[in-house]
């Protein structure tokens, strides 16, 4: 592939109109020149850099995605290969149908705001106080990071046993507080909530890390600002330092919502199969569930397309907010 | 496996079975060596989540056209899930002459569409109450006069009012052990007709309705607070350790007590039969299923011809605390609590099939029950909601 500078410069500097009109008048239609002075100037020349991987993202990726979503417009159950030729959305209003489905997706979403927005605000609680100049700063940082750190599998069982009826630490703590002892576990009101905290402390670290970097990013003079003009601490965080961290606060809740919409592995750990208990159910392990233990094929790829549908609708508007301030 | 045959060719095969029974499945290797000592094999034990994993992996291994050579599962209306990807293996039980040495039941059980699909391996039994005798014995109860689940309710009521123990300990954090309960209560509360009526899909539902009476007498009263947040392990151990005078389980749960220090047999637990089901066995199988499309059809053979035999089924079933499927097998080798199983599953007056394990519904229809536990019948306890679920998932 050699390098066609003649082309290369007219687009590099010409508007496009122009430019294919001249080369086009100049050396005859030429595939890569056109195609050059449509996306770029190297693009051709750059293709055996971003061709392969875009190509296996492709297929792999957004290829897997597409084919899920035939399968779920099939009726496959079972084993041998699905029947492409009655295509319809069956599946889906059968979904709408299922009340396991409903609540799945209820108990999903449920965990997808209450664990993102808590979450949010525990790790900028912490990181407003890590950033006071305590002492052992590092130390804490650590501390409250750890967590972030273990598998699911790991504190899926702590938590199990510390949510345990009788002899869990969590209700030794409330009976020596003089309270009952709380059935976290078993009680279909209460279940979700107990995992939400155990995924809140285990990713409140991680949100107290962005936002810390958002809170280092500030200049001082903010903070001198605000207090040279008697801003109360309280007032001068409300007003003039949260405002700043919208970037932080958006990055991090991103993530946080892709990790609630993976609760699957602490579910999975936490009774060791994929029913998690009653009032907990999430889509992700009622589709690993219809999937495995029913061969639902089809049901299974259209609980998995509604789980992408929410992802997509919290990963799209920021990916949009991000190409509008042109970080894409 | 894989086989060495001679000219140095070989054809390769691997069987896949759950781990965790990871000492029987060594113990059926060895024997199989000592047999085939030519044959090299792949055993793939695949554990967690009561057999999930293993579902998971074959299903994907026979939707991808890349099936083992044999792997673990029950046979009997779980056969229906592998509909289209499993082989027949008809000559193998007739040169080995399967149908004179097992049950009936085995026999029945291990076809499906008018063919063997299947060898059984061993035998767990599902309608087992076990108990610790120190237990039983401060409370006053005698297990053996237990023949009815009001007896069985009554003796609970009096391990409560007469120890600090948990009357009847259970582990919930999974639905499958209530279900299981649920089968074992209704076949010793409603007799052996109406639980086959409802694995038939044409239940009673006066009777469905009055095991969920009695269940939820058992489980809203007379078990461990904290069922919910423990599985069969942690629930098992309070037999072990005297915190509990019962257990509902199949004796997989009596090979914990073999391997507990200082924890005989009728010295220190006890079996009966679960109340009411006196001269009944509810069966379970472990069995080797047959893919088609098999990549060594002919080791594959001799693999299932040898699960069926008695050195394999000796091997195996001492180490995995279940028994064998043939009734020609001698039971020196058994410890006394499965010599005396394997007595009761030979002269039982019927074999009624497990309801949880695959014997008794389709998979699917074993799915929809979870359900219903899950959300009607893990506490609090909605006796008409889960009857009349129950009742839905099992009719034709």
């Amino acid at each position: 592939m050699t390098r066609n500078t003649d082309t290369g410069d007219d687009s590099g500097d010409a508007l496009p109109d122009g430019g294919v009109a001249e080369s086009g008048q100049r050396s005859g239609f030429s595939p890569v020149s056109a195609l050059n002075e449509r996306f770029g100037s190297d693009f051709v020349e750059s293709s055996q850099f971003w061709l392969p991987p875009f190509l296996l993202v492709g297929l792999f990726v957004y290829g897997a995605i597409i084919w899920n979503l035939l399968i779920s417009l099939t009726d496959f159950t079972g084993f041998g290969t699905p029947d492409y030729g009655d295509l319809d959305l069956e599946m889906y209003s059968r979904a709408l149908a299922d009340s396991g489905f409903v609540d799945a997706a209820i108990n999903t979403f449920i965990l997808l705001v209450g664990f993102t927005l808590v979450t949010l605000a525990l790790g900028l609680g912490l990181a407003i106080l890590i950033d006071r100049n305590i002492r052992f700063e590092n130390t804490f940082r650590t501390i409250y990071l750890l967590p972030m750190s273990l598998s699911f599998v790991v504190t899926a069982q702590f938590w199990a046993w510390m949510f345990n009826f009788n002899n869990g630490v969590i209700n030794i703590v409330i009976t020596s507080l003089g309270f009952g002892r709380v059935d976290w576990i078993g009680n279909p009101d209460i279940v979700l909530w107990a995992v939400m905290f155990a995924l809140m402390w285990q990713f409140a670290g991680y949100a107290m890390v962005v936002f810390l970097a958002g809170l280092r990013a500030i200049p001082d003079e903010h903070y001198e600002a605000a207090k040279v003009d008697g801003a109360s601490t309280v007032r001068m965080y409300w007003r003039v330092i949260i405002p700043q961290l919208k970037g932080s606060t958006i990055s991090a809740s991103v993530v946080l919502m892709v990790f609630a919409l993976k609760a699957f592995d602490f579910l999975y750990s936490l009774v060791g199969g994929y029913r998690p208990p009653n009032g907990a159910d999430i889509l992700a392990t009622k589709m690993v569930r219809e999937a495995y233990a029913n061969l639902n094929w089809a049901y299974a790829s259209a609980v998995a397309i509604t789980l992408f549908l929410m992802t997509l609708g919290i990963v799209g508007p920021y990916l949009y907010y991000q190409y509008n301030r042109g970080n894409l | 496996m894989a086989a060495a045959a001679e000219g140095g060719t070989r054809s390769k095969c691997s069987t896949v079975g759950p781990a965790a029974t990871a000492r029987a499945a060594e113990a059926l290797v060895a024997a199989f060596d000592e047999e085939y000592p030519d044959v090299e094999h792949e055993f793939n034990p695949i554990g967690g989540g009561g057999n999930q994993n293993l579902d998971a992996v074959v299903a994907n291994r026979l939707q991808n056209g890349d099936p083992p050579s044999s792997f673990a599962n029950w046979p009997g209306p779980n056969l229906q899930r592998y509909e289209g990807v499993l082989g027949e293996v008809d000559d193998v039980w007739e040169s080995e002459g399967f149908e004179d040495v097992m049950v009936q039941e085995a026999v029945d059980l291990h076809q499906y569409n008018g063919a063997y699909r299947a060898v059984p391996l061993g035998s767990h039994r599902l309608n087992c109450l076990f108990y610790n005798t120190s237990v039983v014995e401060e409370a006053g109860v005698d297990p053996d006069s237990l023949t009815s689940v009001s007896a069985l309710i009554d003796a609970l009521e009096t391990v409560q009012n007469e120890t600090d123990a948990i009357p009847m300990t259970h582990g919930a954090s999974g639905t499958w052990t209530t279900t299981q309960l649920f089968a074992s209560t209704m076949l010793g509360q409603e007799g052996y007709e109406a639980y086959m009526n409802f694995l038939d899909g044409s239940p009673d539902e006066a009777a469905v309705q009055a095991t969920f009476e009695s269940l939820a007498e058992i489980l809203g009263n007379y078990i461990n607070e904290d069922a919910s947040s423990i599985g069969l392990t942690e629930s098992n151990q309070n037999i072990i350790e005297g915190n509990a005078a019962f257990i509902h389980q199949g004796n997989w749960a009596a090979g914990a007590y073999r391997n507990a220090e200082d924890f005989n047999y009728d010295e220190d637990w006890g079996f009966k039969t679960y109340p009411g089901s006196e001269g009944m066995y509810m069966l379970h199988f472990d069995s080797f299923l047959y893919p088609s499309n098999n990549p060594s059809p002919d080791v594959t053979d001799q693999f299932m011809a040898f699960a069926g035999s008695e050195a394999a089924q000796v091997a195996f079933n001492q180490y995995k605390g279940s028994i064998p499927t043939r009734t020609d097998v001698d039971m020196s080798e058994f410890g006394p609590y499965l010599q005396e199983t394997q007595q009761d599953f030979a002269e039982a007056d019927e074999r009624p099939p497990n309801l949880q394990h695959g014997l008794g519904v389709p998979s699917e229809t074993m799915t929809a029950l979870n359900d219903v536990i899950s959300s009607e019948f893990s506490g609090p306890y909605n006796v008409e909601a889960a009857a009349e679920g129950f009742v839905d998932a099992v009719s034709n």
